[in-house]
């Protein structure tokens, strides 16, 4: 397919065959990395800018190294020693970065629509890292090429996603990703942290983990924020483990080799127990290294890309 | 003198809604007929110049009044000023407004009830009241010097902005303004269950991941506070009313008989959370816009009188402050030059809404309650009148707003239907010309 997209926003706006092209495009650029000598000359004279207004390890530098791999110039704006802290407005940061001619601005923030905003303000392409509560799209395409990698065609297959799925952006993209390619996703979580409303999201709702693992083909672990609990949103970590946290032996319910994934970071003996994420079940690593490839992919498409061409 | 003829006049007070020439002298209504003979007028004007206009194919309402806007003077004067918003006013068909209290300083003193009364007379556009505040500083502890505030010219008492959180202030201030006999205006809104949210707990908040203000954030204040004006037999008005469960809330207690009065805003009449897009900041309002469902049983409230008048809750801001991720924006709409035209156009012409209830609502209903000037054309009243024109179209263009700021989700739609000319104490204060860029 010939690809026009500018911008990556969030899953919603992607087609099927959009999604597909990207996790087909980021076969070959796992390759790449997974070779000794990891470096191509494709987007030599390129720049990728990373704007993170929120704490990232994993995100911002895989898409780094994603940025380096490419051979483009990448940089990155601590926000904490920047003029943001003299109260410069997103929308004057992303202008001014934009006025040095980068030409693609990775952007993760605390609000929910600010890569769509400046999307509408910039004409340079923009990546969304991760917006607010909403969307993190580059995490969703990354899970879905490690689930495709693992089971092949995601049609038809079972999906589970279990904890906090409300303030989740990694839950969002996903159900909307997932269902997108024919998986049957079923999200789970306390009535608090799942509220009756997300099943606009498209996906089943449960609130009973153990119903719900026969069959499954998968099981998303989510990061659980400690504050929540102060919050009241649960009573304590050790009931929520209980009911909610992933063990060797509940995987066992499936009936099935289920894989296990997590966004990270993990709450060890939170959300999953040491001993299961430690297993081979456990394609946590796996999908940090498919994160790469994806956003190499999408670097590539957005900043290089016409055509199916590969280095 | 002025002669207006051949105007559709609408004045539910009069229960009149015919063709009539309406005479206009000493700044007062003079006298309303279906017709006049040159002579009568020559001879009621003794001798005064008479200018005739006439309204053909248009219609003349008693001028609006607008019980909810934010002027933002003094303090934010960047976002509107008494004068920019009282200009917006006039062009929007409104010739009486209240403005709320939460300005810089707060309006919880007397000599800045004096000071807002005073800007309004320097613009001399709009009738200009002051509503204070509740408590001092809007803190939601202390009383206001309500009996110093009336008398220095507020027509009414409201934290607006915030609620009230404590129950016991707020039913010793339905008592203590009780000394006034002026209304104490709620804005209902539990802090914690509105709990920093964005756009309305629902379908929305869910598609955006934006945190939700569910509508028990309101009905809760709004049952707290019917209850606590059956107790004290206070005077109640309930301000931006957005929810079904409020609704069910208020009809049950107008059926008790309580002192009670509410408003909507059009913007809750017309779009509902689905409008929503996470660019879209014009959208973004407190209360937040609700579901279809909600829509529906405002505007049936409205129809019914369970909520009895329109209000714009007129809330500009600058366009720096909603260029923004929808999260940092500010809440508020600008409504004054807009809300006639919009209603007319979503409302009015569609049927929802007959013209003789908006002019009930928007300007008897009003008047009655903050006991002010106008709301009808009786004669002997003071001359505030609008003619609007259902065949003006228009489109919105922001460099076109009198309003200081522009955040209206009305920006370049085109409208049929303008007001055309207003008039307050019987001077012309606007009129649409082509030249100002309104009259198509």
């Amino acid at each position: 397919m010939i690809w026009k997209r500018k911008h990556i926003l969030d899953i919603e706006s992607l087609s099927r065959e959009e999604i597909s092209h990207i996790l087909h495009t980021a076969k070959p650029m796992k390759e790449v990395l997974l070779r000794p000598l990891k470096k191509l000359p494709t987007l030599r004279g390129k720049s990728v800018l990373h704007l993170f207004y929120e704490a990232s390890t994993r995100t911002r530098t895989s898409f780094e190294t994603a940025g380096k791999i490419l051979g483009a110039d990448t940089g990155s704006i601590a926000v904490a020693q920047s003029s943001v802290s003299k109260g410069e407005s997103l929308l004057d940061t992303a202008k001014t970065l934009a006025a040095m001619q980068v030409d693609l601005v990775v952007i993760r923030h605390t609000s929910a629509g600010a890569a769509a905003f400046l999307s509408e303000h910039l004409k340079i392409g923009i990546i969304n890292a991760g917006d607010g509560q909403h969307a993190h799209p580059t995490q969703a395409l990354l899970d879905m090429f490690t689930l495709q990698e693992n089971l092949g065609d995601l049609a038809g297959k079972k999906i589970v996603i279990v904890g906090d799925i409300l303030h989740s952006r990694v839950a969002r993209s996903n159900v909307c990703g997932l269902t997108k390619m024919g998986a049957e996703v079923t999200l789970v979580g306390p009535p608090t942290l799942l509220p009756p409303e997300l099943k606009v999201l498209g996906a089943r709702l449960s609130h009973v983990l153990d119903t719900e693992l026969p069959g499954a083909d998968a099981v998303m672990a989510l990061r659980l924020q400690l504050e929540r609990q102060q919050s009241g949103l649960f009573p304590s970590l050790r009931e929520y483990s209980r009911l909610y946290g992933l063990s060797g032996q509940r995987l066992e319910k499936t009936g099935k080799k289920t894989l296990v994934l997590h966004p990270g970071p993990m709450n060890r003996g939170v959300e999953i127990t040491s001993e299961l994420a430690n297993s081979h079940y456990a394609k946590i690593e796996e999908q940090v290294t498919n994160g790469v490839a994806v956003r190499m992919a999408l670097i590539y498409l957005l900043v290089g890309g016409t055509n199916n061409v590969m280095a | 003198m002025l002669w207006l003829k051949n105007a559709e006049v609408v004045d539910p007070a009069q229960d009149l809604l015919a063709l009539s020439d309406i005479l206009v002298k000493d700044g007062k209504i003079l006298e309303i007929s279906a017709f006049f003979s040159e002579e009568t007028v020559r001879s009621r004007a003794g001798g005064e110049e008479i200018k005739i206009i006439d309204g053909r194919g248009r219609l003349l309402f008693p001028g609006l009044i607008d019980v909810h806007t934010h002027l933002r003077e003094p303090g934010q004067e960047e976002k509107e000023d008494i004068a920019s918003g009282a200009q917006a006013a006039v062009r929007g068909g409104f010739t009486s407004i209240l403005a709320m209290a939460n300005t810089k300083p707060v309006v919880d003193r007397r000599a800045l009830v004096e000071f807002v009364i005073a800007q309004a007379k320097r613009a001399g556009l709009a009738r200009v009241y002051p509503v204070a505040a509740v408590t001092k500083g809007m803190n939601g502890q202390e009383l206001t010097e309500m009996i110093d505030l009336a008398q220095g010219g507020a027509v009414g008492f409201s934290d607006d902005g915030r609620g009230i959180q404590s129950a016991e202030v707020m039913r010793l201030a339905l008592e203590y303004a009780k000394l006034t006999g002026l209304p104490l205006i709620s804005h209902c809104e539990d802090d914690d269950l509105a709990g920093g949210g964005i756009v309305h707990k629902g379908l929305a908040s869910a598609r955006l991941g934006l945190k939700g203000i569910p509508s028990c954030s309101e009905s809760i204040m709004v049952a707290r506070d019917l209850m606590l004006a059956e107790e004290t037999g206070g005077s109640l008005h309930l301000a931006h009313i957005s929810c079904k469960q409020s609704v069910d809330l208020i009809r049950q207690a107008k059926q008790k008989g309580l002192n009670v009065t509410a408003e909507v805003n059009p913007h809750h009449l017309i779009f509902c959370d689905e409008n929503i897009t996470l660019t879209a900041t014009s959208f973004k309002v407190n209360p937040p816009l609700r579901t279809a469902d909600d829509r529906e049983a405002l505007l049936e409230a409205l129809l019914d009188g369970t909520i009895d008048m329109l209000a714009t809750d007129h809330a500009p801001h600058t366009w720096e402050e909603k260029t923004r991720p929808f999260a940092e924006a500010p809440f508020g709409i600008n409504g004054l030059e807009t809300s006639l035209a919009a209603v007319w156009q979503y409302l009015v012409t569609t049927g929802k809404l007959p013209v003789r209830r908006l002019t009930e609502a928007w300007s008897l209903a009003p008047a009655r309650r903050f006991n002010l000037a106008g709301g009808s054309l009786k004669p002997g009243q003071a001359a505030d009148m609008v003619l609007f024109d259902p065949d003006c179209s228009a489109t919105i263009k922001a460099e076109d707003l009198a309003s200081k700021s522009q955040n209206t989700p009305f920006l370049n739609q085109e409208f049929k239907g303008f007001p055309v000319m207003t008039w307050v104490g019987g001077c012309l204060v606007s009129q649409l010309t082509e030249k100002s860029g309104i009259m198509a």
